[in-house]
């Protein structure tokens, strides 16, 4: 009796961990009931199919369509939603907050008051922000709050845009412990960062996406518009997981990285999956340079070296300026 | 056979984009191609309206974002410097060391002794106005000194005065390629920054003071230099007798 119920347990506890070492970068163990899902909807999409979309993406080490890619990510984003915080203590041994706070600091959101300004209309308005794939609002309430308090400006607004309906709920949800929550000063909207219809053309002052832009299906897209919606000198902002440079602690990190996060994903949340995804996700992020050049070629002018190292290059900032005569 | 392959494949390829090596950055200097201002146009434009934002506002964010807004930017649009405040000051010493090639024309003959010129009072002439091309902003050139004094733009800051003083000699026409092309540049620095330090409390009209500081420094420097060639002389003349004593005792040396 006792056999037949280890037989039966077999293949479905071992099958996984052998064919992760045997297939190297081909299989990924994702969430049974989202590769259920994504089963009953289409069959197998390894290797991807050339039909009318044809295009593929990467999903964590996974290639799949670029249709997928989406729903995928929701399907993570959904799962962790409440558990979000606890997800990014895990991931960045607890310094995302300094990593934030910093970010936000050198931005330095909210014009102060300034006299003597020949453009003394522009001051009164405060800045537009829009604050990408910021569904719980972190960045959001920092920028709010480094605006009132250090530059006293009681003008400036964000808008968080997200495209997972259970994050921003978990924003809105935050949002009531602020004082913004019920202020025009902030909102929400759901979209998709590669096209946002809504919002017109040169009318944001700030772009921000922290901790987003991995999980976006086509990377290029989402600069090309977020330089459409920025204002001529507006500037882009992302924060984002990166490479480390010294390959010493790169050899820990990344031994912490896909050694233990996954499985701590798995006592604290219950799901592996999710958090397996969200390391290999960082892994495939393009590197500091690359990702520079992609923000140079949506037409962006790049501050400096273009990047900002945080914590050995664990994250990184990259900032772009739209130039006020733009080519494109 | 695979070295001289992968030789062959990097000389193609090195063949097939001029446009990248002419782009790079040389490793050395050259008269007839001088580098590029080091500031994109939209960076000049804020930095240099910024500067002008200086004598009211200092060297502060405040007058950079004044310096975007005047330039038709935005206030968030000075996220371009990523130094901040220390970009400010840096525009205004890249830029003021970059103009005395243009604005320095010597005088044939020395207007006190009436002799020809020579490298020394090229030098001064350069520093002096080096000093007074700081004429707008002296009065918030503390508040720069603060700034590059921070831990973090140490490094700048030194290699930018290295950098002026190497102008400076250059510009003067010093041809020296001995241990005296480090000594001159390191005590020029010293001597400049020092009469720069005493520009700040400088009242007098036209810098008067800060010139005749300059002045006694440098005459200073002559004497060190004059002293030490003494000594050098001296102890080279003892040596060359006491061997000869020896030599008039026997010894064979």
């Amino acid at each position: 009796m006792n056999t037949t119920g280890i037989r039966a347990l077999q293949p479905s506890r071992l099958l996984p961990s052998i064919r992760r070492t045997t297939e190297k970068g081909g299989y990924r163990c994702f969430s049974c009931s989202i590769r259920q899902s994504l089963q009953q909807s289409s069959p197998r999409k390894v290797p991807p199919q050339k039909d009318e979309a044809g295009r593929t993406t990467h999903f964590g080490f996974e290639t799949i369509d670029e249709s997928l890619k989406e729903s995928k990510v929701k399907g993570v984003f959904s799962s962790v939603a409440s558990s979000y915080d606890r997800m990014n203590d895990l991931m960045s041994l607890g310094i995302h907050r300094l990593w934030k706070d910093h970010f936000v600091r050198e931005l330095d959101p909210g014009s102060p008051s300034v006299s003597g300004s020949l453009h003394s209309g522009s001051e009164e308005k405060g800045w537009n922000i829009l604050d990408i794939a910021g569904g719980t609002g972190d960045i959001a309430f920092r920028m709010l709050d480094h605006a009132t308090t250090i530059n006293s400006d009681h003008k400036t607004r964000v808008t968080v845009a997200d495209i997972n309906p259970d994050m921003l709920a978990e924003g809105k949800r935050r949002a009531l412990e602020t004082p913004y929550a019920r202020s025009e000063r902030l909102s929400f909207m759901e979209a998709n960062a590669e096209k946002l219809p809504t919002i017109p053309s040169n009318s944001v002052d700030l772009y921000t996406v922290a901790f987003g832009i991995r999980n976006f299906t086509d990377k290029q897209q989402a600069l090309h518009e977020a330089f459409r919606v920025l204002k001529p000198g507006g500037v882009f902002a992302c924060l984002e997981f990166s490479n480390v440079n010294n390959p010493v602690f790169n050899y820990v990190y990344k031994r912490w990285s896909f050694g233990a996060i996954p499985l701590i994903g798995q006592i604290v949340a219950g799901d592996r999956d999710s958090y397996q995804y969200l390391v290999e996700s960082i892994e495939k992020f393009p590197s500091q340079p690359e990702f520079r050049d992609m923000i140079k070629t949506a037409g962006f002018m790049v501050p400096g070296q273009g990047w900002e190292d945080l914590s050995g290059g664990i994250a990184a900032i990259h900032k772009g300026v739209k130039p006020k005569t733009s080519s494109s | 056979m695979f070295i001289s392959r992968s030789l062959r494949a990097k000389a193609t390829q090195l063949r097939s984009s001029p446009l990248q090596i002419r782009n790079r950055r040389r490793s050395y200097y050259t008269v007839d191609h001088p580098d590029p201002t080091p500031f994109s146009e939209t960076e000049s434009a804020i930095l240099s309206s910024a500067l002008s934002r200086v004598p009211t506002h200092g060297f502060s964010q405040k007058a950079l974002k004044l310096g975007a807004r005047d330039a038709g930017y935005l206030d968030v649009s000075t996220n371009l410097f990523p130094r901040g405040t220390f970009d400010l000051v840096n525009y205004h010493l890249v830029t003021r060391r970059m103009a005395l090639k243009e604005e320095v024309q010597f005088p044939e003959l020395d207007t006190q002794s009436g002799n020809k010129l020579g490298v020394g009072a090229r030098v001064r002439i350069l520093a002096l106005a080096r000093l007074r091309a700081n004429k707008d902003i002296i009065g918030k050139w503390q508040d720069a000194i603060a700034i590059m004094a921070q831990p973090s733009y140490v490094s700048a800051s030194l290699s930018e005065l290295a950098r002026l003083s190497d102008e400076i000699w250059y510009l003067a026409g010093d041809k020296a390629v001995d241990a005296s092309w480090y000594t001159k540049r390191a005590t020029l620095s010293a001597i400049y920054s020092a009469a720069e330090l005493h520009q700040t409390q400088d009242q007098s009209p036209n810098f008067i003071e800060t010139e005749r500081f300059l002045d006694s420094r440098l005459e200073d420097l002559r004497k060190v230099s004059s002293l030490a060639g003494g000594f050098g002389g001296w102890v080279g003349y003892t040596a060359q007798s006491a061997v000869n004593v020896l030599r008039s005792k026997g010894v064979k040396i």
